[in-house]
């Protein structure tokens, strides 16, 4: 069974503006996939619904075997489960390093503090941030709040991770240390979905690649074909585009 | 179950209200608005300047009357003015003020203050480069202020300068203090001579809310049209 | 200039019969201060949850808490003043109305209770300002690990937004403490009547108000340091609002 499915998903905004356009596919446990498109192609809007951040009209999503949209579901609960990490990292300014890493694992996991403390600390060594563990959040690099984000989402013993643009907001010499963290994660068997312009992550650790674009998933295929064989014009010439630079 | 309500009265004093009252209370908060932008964009740019005791000294004023209650600064001047009439005068007594003069000049020199922070944060607002601007065609620093920066100022701070005309509106009400028939002394009037004062405070809050709310419902709707495009 | 200043006067005994001139502006002080905490007190816990309550994704919601603003701002709190303290007990079933003329120090309970509510719609306007400011990020981040909406106000949105706000609210505080001189027109006789009173029995006009003035000026000193202190001690290492 896979651990993300989604059949059919379709969204509007307003009465007339479709961001999604029945949109079907699933995500298998331990896969990792890279969504791809131009901007404003929806795919951000589709991982988003993933967790229920963002609603949509019809069509079902489930995670885990639980639907997303039924009306019965805890959705706190099931969001506890899907790590998600952002474009912009929304660490919460106020609160320490470790502290970000243990206020789900705490108020919504009800997990002990010196538990937490402990997981928290465990996940700062493993993405390389242990001596920062009493910092605040503005006090660190844009690389490295996106590993502390990384690990925030962690700290929940995630079923799947979800990742939204986690690059396109860093310097140039910053991306690479997070993608280092986002492969090894995928290389530990992490069933991962990534919205991400990053075709050499896509190539190393993708299973498989979408492309979307003007809210429909225009191709959903493994990775090497998609890079390799003929494909639609669309991804085509957007993958000229970003490729060429 | 309700005390008699008598209608009739509101309808009968309408004329006394309306005309003496609110034309007061109107007067009095355009003429304070327009003399209080004036006397605060002074003191913005005597803030701003580098003069040497212009600068400290407006400072001072604006966070003085920032400080006092209103109705303090009221009665202040009620009593004031005449004093400083005579002085001023050369007069041999304390000069008699009408109540609609001291009223104006109270509100005025108060409103002054708070507008001129609302002006000084318009003035700061404009990019340097706009002085930088005027200076190389030619022109001088009051020139620069009078011709580029305070239109501009003027016009980004509109709203937030008509908002303050509304509060201001609002607190003319308190030259109730010193006994002044403004539009709530005249429905205190009404309300004390009949024994109508559920009537006419119920009246008034009604009207002061009606002018309020339309007022700040227009403000909102230029804000929206006039957000400038950049 | 024929006025005679006489700056003894403060030490002379006032004609009320209880102590000085001095010791009758210090009693007005003590009123004005318990006014302006109480109303302080109403205005914050009333103002904050009116705020957030305009952010929620509730239409009901932001519909009551926009009223609720409308209402307290559109009307000069002179005039809310006397709704509460000449209109309302009128209004009121007879007994509970009779109750409230009655009530001991009932214009020092309504000018607290009306400058209040008066000031909480301003500052519900602060803290929904402040809320929405946050980055639309925030709240998902919270949301996507598993809080609720009330854990998310609770433990990420509020917090920032105290600090957001503190400045305004600074300025809150303090037309709260220069509001409660309206209280002096339904008989509360804070700092500013005893003052006026005090010109009235000894006609030394500008000693009295040169007093209030310097003891207004020396509270609002003193709140701008205590907030100011406040504002350093929660400040975020490294934070920089709008980043």
């Amino acid at each position: 069974m896979p651990m993300i499915e989604m059949r059919d998903v379709c969204k509007w905004y307003g009465p007339t503006f479709q961001v999604l356009k029945s949109c079907t596919t699933a995500v298998d446990k331990g896969e990792v996939v890279v969504v791809c498109g131009p901007s404003g192609s929806g795919k951000s809007t589709l991982i988003k619904c993933v967790n229920g951040l963002e609603p949509f009209q019809s069509g079902a999503i489930t995670v885990d075997g639980i639907e997303v949209a039924a009306k019965g579901t805890d959705l706190p609960k099931l969001r506890a489960r899907i790590g998600m990490v952002f474009q912009h990292f929304e660490l919460f300014p106020h609160l320490k390093i470790i502290d970000n890493l243990c206020l789900g694992q705490t108020k919504v996991l009800g997990r002990s503090r010196a538990e937490a403390m402990a997981k928290a600390t465990a996940l700062l060594h493993r993405v390389g941030l242990d001596e920062h563990a009493d910092k605040f959040p503005g006090q660190l690099s844009g690389g490295q709040q996106q590993r502390v984000a990384i690990a925030r989402a962690l700290a929940m013993d995630p079923v799947a991770m979800l990742f939204d643009e986690p690059t396109s907001a860093l310097d140039p010499e910053m991306i690479t240390e997070v993608l280092d963290v986002m492969v090894a994660l995928a290389h530990d068997g992490m069933t991962m979905m990534v919205v991400t312009h990053e075709m050499g992550f896509a190539r190393k650790v993708a299973d498989r690649v979408i492309f979307m674009d003007k809210g429909e998933i225009i191709e959903d295929r493994p990775t090497d074909e998609f890079f390799g064989k003929p494909r639609s014009d669309r991804a085509q010439l957007f993958l000229s585009k970003i490729l060429s630079h | 179950m309700l005390p008699d309500i008598d209608f009739n009265v509101i309808a009968r004093s309408l004329p006394y209200l309306f005309r003496q009252g609110m034309s007061f209370t109107l007067t009095l908060t355009a003429l304070a608005a327009l003399g209080g932008l004036l006397l605060g964009t002074l003191l913005a740019l005597m803030r701003l300047s580098t003069l040497p005791i212009l600068a400290p000294l407006a400072t001072g004023y604006v966070n003085l009357m920032r400080s006092l209650p209103l109705v303090l600064v009221i009665f202040w001047f009620y009593f004031l003015v005449p004093f400083v009439g005579q002085v001023i005068l050369r007069a041999d007594r304390p000069v008699e003020v009408g109540a609609f003069a001291s009223a104006l000049i109270t509100f005025t020199l108060f409103e002054a203050a708070y507008f001129s922070e609302i002006m000084r944060a318009g003035i700061q607002s404009i990019p340097r480069g706009q002085l930088a601007a005027g200076y190389a065609i030619g022109l001088t620093y009051w020139q620069v202020m009078g011709y580029i920066i305070v239109p501009q100022a003027v016009r980004n701070m509109l709203p937030v300068i008509l908002t303050q005309t509304i509060i201001l509106f609002q607190d003319t009400s308190l030259v109730y203090v010193i006994s002044i028939t403004d539009f709530l002394g005249a429905a205190s009037n009404v309300a004390q001579r009949d024994g109508r004062l559920i009537e006419m405070y119920v009246f008034a809050a009604l009207v002061y809310f009606a002018i309020s709310f339309s007022a700040s419902r227009l403000v909102k709707s230029l804000q929206m049209r006039t957000a400038i495009p950049r | 200039m024929n006025y005679h200043w006489n700056w003894g006067i403060f030490l002379e005994p006032s004609p009320e019969g209880i102590g000085t001139y001095f010791d009758m502006l210090m009693m007005g002080l003590r009123w004005t201060l318990v006014t302006a905490v109480l109303a302080w007190i109403i205005a914050v816990s009333l103002g904050s949850a009116v705020g957030v309550l305009r952010t929620l994704p509730s239409r009901l919601g932001v519909g009551l808490g926009d009223a609720y603003v409308e209402f307290f701002r559109n009307i000069p709190l002179l005039v809310q003043l006397f709704l509460w303290y000449f209109v309302l007990p009128e209004l009121l079933p007879k007994d509970l109305g009779n109750w409230l003329k009655t009530l001991p120090n009932a214009s020092f309970w309504t000018g607290a209770v009306g400058v209040g509510l008066f000031m909480s719609a301003r500052i519900a306007e602060q803290v929904k300002a402040g809320i929405q400011s946050l980055p639309r990020g925030q709240s998902m981040a919270a949301t996507a690990l598993g809080l609720t909406t009330a854990q998310t106000y609770i433990y990420v949105l509020l917090p920032m937004t105290l600090r957001i706000i503190l400045p305004p609210l600074t300025s809150e505080t303090l037309n709260t403490l220069k509001n409660t001189s309206v209280a002096l027109t339904i008989g509360l006789a804070e700092l500013t009547a005893r003052t006026r009173a005090m010109q009235e029995y000894s006609f030394q006009v500008f000693e009295a108000f040169t007093a209030a003035t310097v003891i207004y000026l020396v509270i609002n000193a003193l709140i701008t340091v205590v907030l100011r202190r406040f504002e350093k001690a929660i400040a975020i290492p490294g934070y920089v609002a709008g980043t």
